[in-house]
């Protein structure tokens, strides 16, 4: 997996390339806007990791003009908050996803995770299935073992949101975004109750937990065979 | 109201004693004047009783009896203006000569002078007083002449002047203190004016400012100098809060590294015990960088620049949404979790914002209230806004704190050891409220704190962008 990183704060940049190094993927850096445009034209990446503000040329002129040439690459878009945070005109740039920058590392990682995945499996699901656990998207059906269970609709959508993204880290921002469809900062962690609350749900009388926290990141649907 | 305040206001009291002084003044001085015109009149009265007296001696020394009602049909026709009276008598009073039909019962005087009241003398004449002032002389020979003159117009006179100079004085007063009621109520509407635009900034609105156009003189240099002293504590208080907002963002750059680099650190250590202080360092730095975050967001949305992103808001989904992600953590703490919902429009504003401020405010009262008490979110419709408001049964916040917790890193004594938190959450709360054009109010839930958040329907939001 070839990502592309276009940062001018070199040691921001430093530290996500070690990051994502370590973590298995083979990273290009450009640190202005314009040779890092040059690279995402001529050269191949699977994804692209793009700071708002750059030197030359920003980064949401280099999302709209990819996109523009019909190069579809994932993008996460990176900001500093205290811009002026318009993470709507970010994401109708084209962008995929959008971080405000500081951010753990943890959380850049699941993120881009989800971005190449959600590029790869683009096609209408009707049934996902992590382990013995399986939803039926189209019947609101969710069952485990073979045993059927009514979930709340936030408790469907969260589990949902969770089954399609198995086996990576979902952080909890990423949580409060796509299931309760807000962005903002929770002083406490309320997440953590909805989970315990479908955990009980879901893992309750099963040997096999599936639903794991994941320390100083978030939590992961298990689908380890 | 206005007039109360008028009656009160300095510069009415100042014009009504300088009236009252104005009034003494001038009553000394139209005094001065009628005792002058009195004295005039009555020294005329007196020399013109004289010159009578005189002449009717000479005309009875010279022509006897006959001279005398010469004199006096000459003296006292009726196309005379002042009507003069004469007797001649012998030297018992009987009547030799003139109009009088008898030696008058009068008075004496100072000088010689006479004063009397006669009754029957409605057949000589229409008389516009029975009061006489009148002379009397006696001849070498033995014979009394007597002069009067009723004196009546004379007292009209100095009436009629009297009258007029009291009324004047009245009129003064009067006007005075008319005069001193408009100019008050004039100097009251400017100060007044300068009042209210001082209290719509210290409630908030910083860039408020005393119009000053159609004022002149002394008004307009102080409603400048008022602008100019507001112009300076804006550039401080900017100035301040720029210098904390530019702290935060400088230092969030190397917090980031730091806590990178701890994590990092963690990832690589195998020994238990380092691997908890590290991960406890991490929980430090996630804090602080948490709080500056949070600054940096309350700057953000103070700028207004938030207004940019505002769109269609459905309040009933919003707190709606609120209540369902928090309702878990209440019931977690054995609370019982209210809410009282009616349904309403849609507000124009910024989505993620309120919902962070209605969550702020759940997440507060959830936090503060003890296990097994209760938390209430409600929804109403007022006139012309839209009513949130946020209750529990908690510790509340005491009277004179009230003000203060909207102030940044402000924490309630009390609850800075027992509760985590940063002290920014309520001034996220107001920031972002402000932005809506909107109030937010603490009320006694007793027990507990009441939270009243008050939304503008029609947000005139839109029409500042």
């Amino acid at each position: 997996m070839r990502i592309l990183l276009i940062e001018d704060d070199l040691s921001v940049a430093e530290y996500i390339v070690k990051g994502l190094r370590e973590s298995g993927y083979q990273v290009e850096h450009a640190a202005d806007g314009k040779s890092g445009l040059v690279k995402a034209t001529t050269e191949e990446f699977d994804a692209l990791i793009v700071d708002r503000m750059l030197p030359n040329v920003d980064g949401l002129t280099i999302i709209q003009t990819l996109r523009a040439a019909n190069d579809a690459t994932p993008a996460l878009i990176l900001s500093a908050l205290g811009e002026v945070d318009d993470r709507v005109k970010g994401l109708k740039a084209g962008g995929d996803d959008y971080l405000v920058k500081p951010f753990a590392f943890a959380e850049l990682l699941a993120r881009i995770e989800v971005i190449l995945r959600r590029h790869e499996s683009s096609s209408a699901v009707t049934r996902l299935k992590v382990a013995d656990l399986e939803m039926d998207l189209l019947a609101h059906k969710v069952t485990r073992g073979g045993e059927t269970f009514n979930l709340q609709p936030r408790e469907y959508k969260l589990l949902e949101y969770l089954m399609r993204h198995a086996g990576q880290v979902v952080t909890r921002t990423m949580l409060l975004e796509n299931v309760w469809d807000y962005h903002f900062d929770p002083q406490t962690n309320v997440i953590d109750v909805h989970i315990s609350r479908l955990r009980q749900k879901v893992d309750k009388g099963f040997d096999r937990q599936l639903l794991n926290t994941v320390r100083g990141a978030g939590y992961m649907l298990d689908d380890s065979q | 109201m206005i007039l109360s305040k008028i009656f009160t206001s300095f510069t009415f009291r100042f014009l009504v004693s300088y009236v009252a002084w104005l009034s003494v003044s001038v009553f000394m001085v139209l005094a001065l004047i009628y005792a002058f015109i009195a004295y005039g009149f009555f020294s005329d009265v007196h020399s013109s009783v004289k010159l009578e007296l005189d002449e009717l001696s000479q005309a009875y020394e010279k022509g006897g009896r006959e001279a005398v009602d010469r004199f006096v049909a000459e003296h006292s026709g009726p196309e005379r203006l002042i009507r003069f009276f004469y007797f001649v008598g012998d030297a018992q009073q009987r009547k030799i000569a003139g109009n009088l039909t008898e030696w008058p019962d009068a008075k004496e005087y100072r000088n010689g002078w006479l004063g009397f009241d006669f009754e029957s003398l409605t057949s000589i004449a229409d008389p516009v007083s029975n009061e006489f002032i009148a002379r009397s002389m006696q001849l070498p020979s033995g014979e009394q002449l007597l002069v009067a003159r009723h004196y009546a117009d004379v007292l009209n006179s100095t009436k009629l002047v009297a009258g007029a100079l009291t009324r004047s004085m009245v009129a003064t007063i009067i006007l005075g203190t008319i005069g001193g009621a408009i100019t008050a109520g004039l100097s009251l509407r400017r100060i007044e004016h300068i009042n209210t635009t001082l209290h719509r900034i210290m409630s908030g609105d910083f860039s408020e400012r005393i119009d000053i156009s159609g004022s002149t003189g002394d008004f307009r240099r102080l409603s400048e100098n008022v602008n100019q002293m507001l112009d300076r504590i804006e550039v401080l208080m900017t100035g301040v809060r720029q210098v904390s907002d530019n702290i935060a963002h400088d230092l969030r750059t190397p917090l980031t590294r730091l806590r990178n680099k701890l994590s990092d650190l963690h990832d690589n250590c195998h020994d238990p015990g380092n691997r908890e202080q590290v991960e406890a360092l991490i929980e430090e730095a996630d804090g602080l960088l948490g709080t500056f975050s949070a600054l940096l967001r309350i700057a953000q949305v103070e700028s207004g620049n938030r207004r940019s992103g505002f769109a269609d808001v459905d309040l009933c989904t919003l707190v709606s949404d609120v209540i369902e992600l928090y309702e878990p953590l209440a019931a977690d703490k054995g609370q019982r979790f209210n809410t009282a919902m009616a349904r309403v429009g849609k507000l124009v504003g910024d989505r993620n914002l309120l919902f962070q401020a209605v969550a702020n405010l759940v997440d507060n009262a959830i936090k503060y209230t003890p296990e097994g008490g209760e938390v209430q979110v409600g929804l109403s419709v007022e006139p012309d806004c839209y009513r949130i408001y946020v209750a529990d049964t908690g510790i509340g916040i005491p009277d004179v704190d009230r003000d203060k917790v909207f102030q940044r890193f402000f924490r309630v004594e009390s609850s800075r050891s027992r509760h985590p938190g940063n002290g920014l959450g309520l001034s996220l709360v107001q920031a972002v409220v402000k932005l809506h054009d909107g109030s937010i109010a603490l009320e006694d839930n007793r027990p507990g704190l009441k939270v009243v958040m008050r939304l503008p329907r029609q947000s005139s939001a839109t029409s500042k962008v």
